[in-house]
């Protein structure tokens, strides 16, 4: 016997796969699913590896991690304004959480459905969503052309440098943090960012690169391009885990940083499952976990002993985490445009 | 043209009239609005644009960069594809292959691997110290001589493939009828082989050029952030600065701007049968 198949039949079946393919995907699937933005590098690996099987183990539900920076996640949660959100859950760095809150992006945090929120020191308590780390930035140094770690961010001024220093552009926070903490040692302040950029001029014979993007700032770690540099605490515990040479000094002007939360989007599609999985990320067992290296996250529950790298120039204990100092995103924010241009004008070759 | 042709067209075109024009007339309409709500129409990005020498110099270098890379893609592709064209037919599956292999891998890798060559721990430093032509690495990354380099070999394949295409198409015998009247093989070369592959180099030049001005991956990670060219400018404003607007507007004078030139180039085509004839 011969089965024929008519053309007809061939395209009716092509069309009907085709529709399929755009059910959502919960009608096939046991269970629930929740999709949730990570940053790439340190980030999405410790996020995959402690994050989601703590998530799944509690709720059944299964999580698919979105690999995004902070400002490409706004931009996507603009573009999707009024409709279907990309994911349901954000992870963002400070400045992005004020623009997104403004914008009518992300819900207020539901404190009552979450267990931990409580646990929290207060600095990291949040009515836009808790905070799940800090980020804090000091001298990025390599050990092998750096014998003694350098002190002051001054340092990268000095003309033995000359070509070997570093620097990211201003569509990162790390560039922008660096170039406020410069202003403020400089005495300038938000309003007046002339310190920064005449001491940026004044750098450009040292600086041997700018990197574009962070992940091109970690290849000039690898590729020893440069030697000394404003960096991440967490990067360079990340770098360090994979044997490049690099150090990181906390100036003796103090830790200076960021906090790092999550956020339930506005028009999510699992609301309270967004609000398991942050709660599962202020969790005292996920913390502790993901404070060991390589990853180095820096806890913010009360519960979690502050212990590793972290202990050794940051922050001893909770006081001296609450104490870091950060930055007035609120009159940063609305300048960073400008910022970025200035930038581009002035600090070339 | 029949109508059975024309629906034949219809799928494409529709997809092109969903996926591309209606995006670009959102752009468009972006690029004249004060916000990116789009809730008042304003030319003031325009005029921001053409009333600063800073963007003027940043299309400009853009620009300059795509000639540049261009022009080396061409001083080097032109031989390889003349010599693939005129080689046995089982060497030039091997020489096809060879040009191919590049579009095979990612060209975040590509880029990621001239890095590792053009840094000051490379294989090119390595071996310069080496052979004590210098004594402190030469600076290759970050520099636009290393963007163009990179570019060239990036975009190589686009730039041998159109000329090896017309080259194989055409008559053998008339390099012999050449030859067999005297001339000799720069003569023939210059005289018959390079009017004929006309139209093919002119059409790996479109490709290259536009490859080239657009390679956001390539100028960003060998050019770094102290090269501001067009797509990283884009890319700062829409997701740095969040200035939708801004962004759209220079990606529409960036969108003329390459329209422009390969509008000229396209203009060579039209010379090329006087060029062939004579």
């Amino acid at each position: 016997m011969t089965n024929r198949i008519s053309r007809r039949h061939l395209l009716g079946a092509g069309a009907a796969l085709g529709a399929a393919s755009f059910l959502p995907v919960s009608g096939f699937a046991q269970g629930k699913h929740l999709v949730a933005a990570t940053f790439p590098g340190t980030w999405n690996e410790a996020h995959r590896q402690y994050l989601a099987p703590a998530f799944t183990k509690r709720t059944g539900a299964s999580v698919t991690q979105s690999i995004l920076l902070g400002n490409d996640q706004l931009s996507r949660l603009i573009a999707a304004k009024g409709g279907k959100p990309p994911f349901d859950v954000a992870l963002f760095d400070r400045p992005q959480v004020l623009d997104a809150a403004k914008q009518g992006l992300i819900a207020e945090y539901p404190v009552a459905k979450s267990a931990n929120y409580k646990d929290l020191l207060p600095e990291f308590q949040d009515k836009w969503g808790p905070c799940i780390s800090m980020q804090i930035i000091g001298i990025g140094y390599n050990p092998k052309k750096i014998k003694t770690p350098p002190k002051s961010w001054d340092a990268l001024w000095d003309p033995q440098y000359k070509g070997r220093v570093g620097l990211t552009a201003l569509n990162s926070q790390l560039g922008i943090a660096f170039l406020a903490e410069i202003n403020r040692l400089r005495g300038g302040n938000e309003g007046n960012f002339e310190p920064a950029f005449k001491a940026l001029r004044e750098l450009l014979p040292n600086v041997g690169a700018i990197g574009a993007n962070l992940g091109a700032y970690a290849t000039l770690w690898q590729q020893e391009q440069v030697d000394i540099a404003p960096y991440n605490f967490n990067f360079v515990q990340t770098l360090k885990g994979k044997d490049v040479p690099v150090e990181l000094s906390i100036p003796t002007t103090g830790p200076v940083g960021w906090t790092t939360s999550m956020h339930v989007v506005v028009n999510a599609a699992e609301p309270d499952l967004a609000v398991q999985y942050i709660d599962t990320h202020l969790d005292p067992v996920v913390q502790s976990a993901m404070l060991k290296p390589p990853y180095d996250v820096i806890p913010t529950n009360s519960k979690v002993k502050l212990e590793g790298a972290i202990t050794n120039s940051i922050a001893k204990s909770h006081a001296d985490l609450a104490k870091i100092r950060s930055f007035e995103w609120e009159k940063l924010n609305p300048q960073r445009g400008a910022l970025i241009e200035r930038f581009n004008r002035e600090i070339k070759l | 043209m029949q109508s059975g042709d024309l629906k034949l067209v219809l799928p494409l075109a529709a997809l092109f009239a969903v996926f591309f024009i209606a995006p670009l007339c959102v752009l468009v309409v972006m690029s004249l609005s004060t916000d990116a709500e789009m809730h008042r129409l304003t030319v003031a990005h325009y005029v921001k644009f053409f009333t600063d020498a800073f963007n003027y110099s940043i299309l400009w270098n853009t620009i300059v960069l795509g000639v540049k890379a261009t022009l080396l893609c061409l001083l080097f592709g032109y031989p390889i594809a003349w010599v693939c064209s005129r080689a046995k037919s089982r060497w030039q599956a091997v020489l096809l292959f060879l040009v191919i292999l590049p579009i095979m891998t990612s060209v975040v890798v590509r880029t990621f691997s001239w890095i590792v060559i053009l840094g000051r721990q490379g294989v090119l430093n390595q071996i310069a110290m080496g052979l004590g032509l210098t004594s402190e690495p030469l600076r290759l990354l970050f520099t636009e001589f290393g963007v163009v380099i990179v570019l060239a070999q990036v975009q190589m394949p686009l730039m041998v493939l159109p000329i090896l295409t017309v080259m194989s198409k055409t008559d053998p015998n008339l390099a012999d009828a050449s030859r067999a009247l005297g001339a000799g093989e720069w003569r023939t070369l210059w005289k018959v082989t390079l009017p004929l592959s006309l139209p093919g180099v002119i059409a790996g030049c479109i490709l290259t050029y536009s490859a080239s001005v657009t390679a956001f991956v390539t100028q960003t990670l060998i050019g770094g952030a102290r090269l501001v060219y067009m797509p990283l400018h884009i890319y700062q404003q829409a997701i740095g600065a969040n200035n939708w607007p801004f962004a759209a507007a220079i990606s529409i004078i960036f969108m003329f701007a390459v329209l422009i030139v390969v509008y000229l180039l396209n203009l060579l085509t039209q010379v090329t049968p006087a060029a062939a004839k004579s």
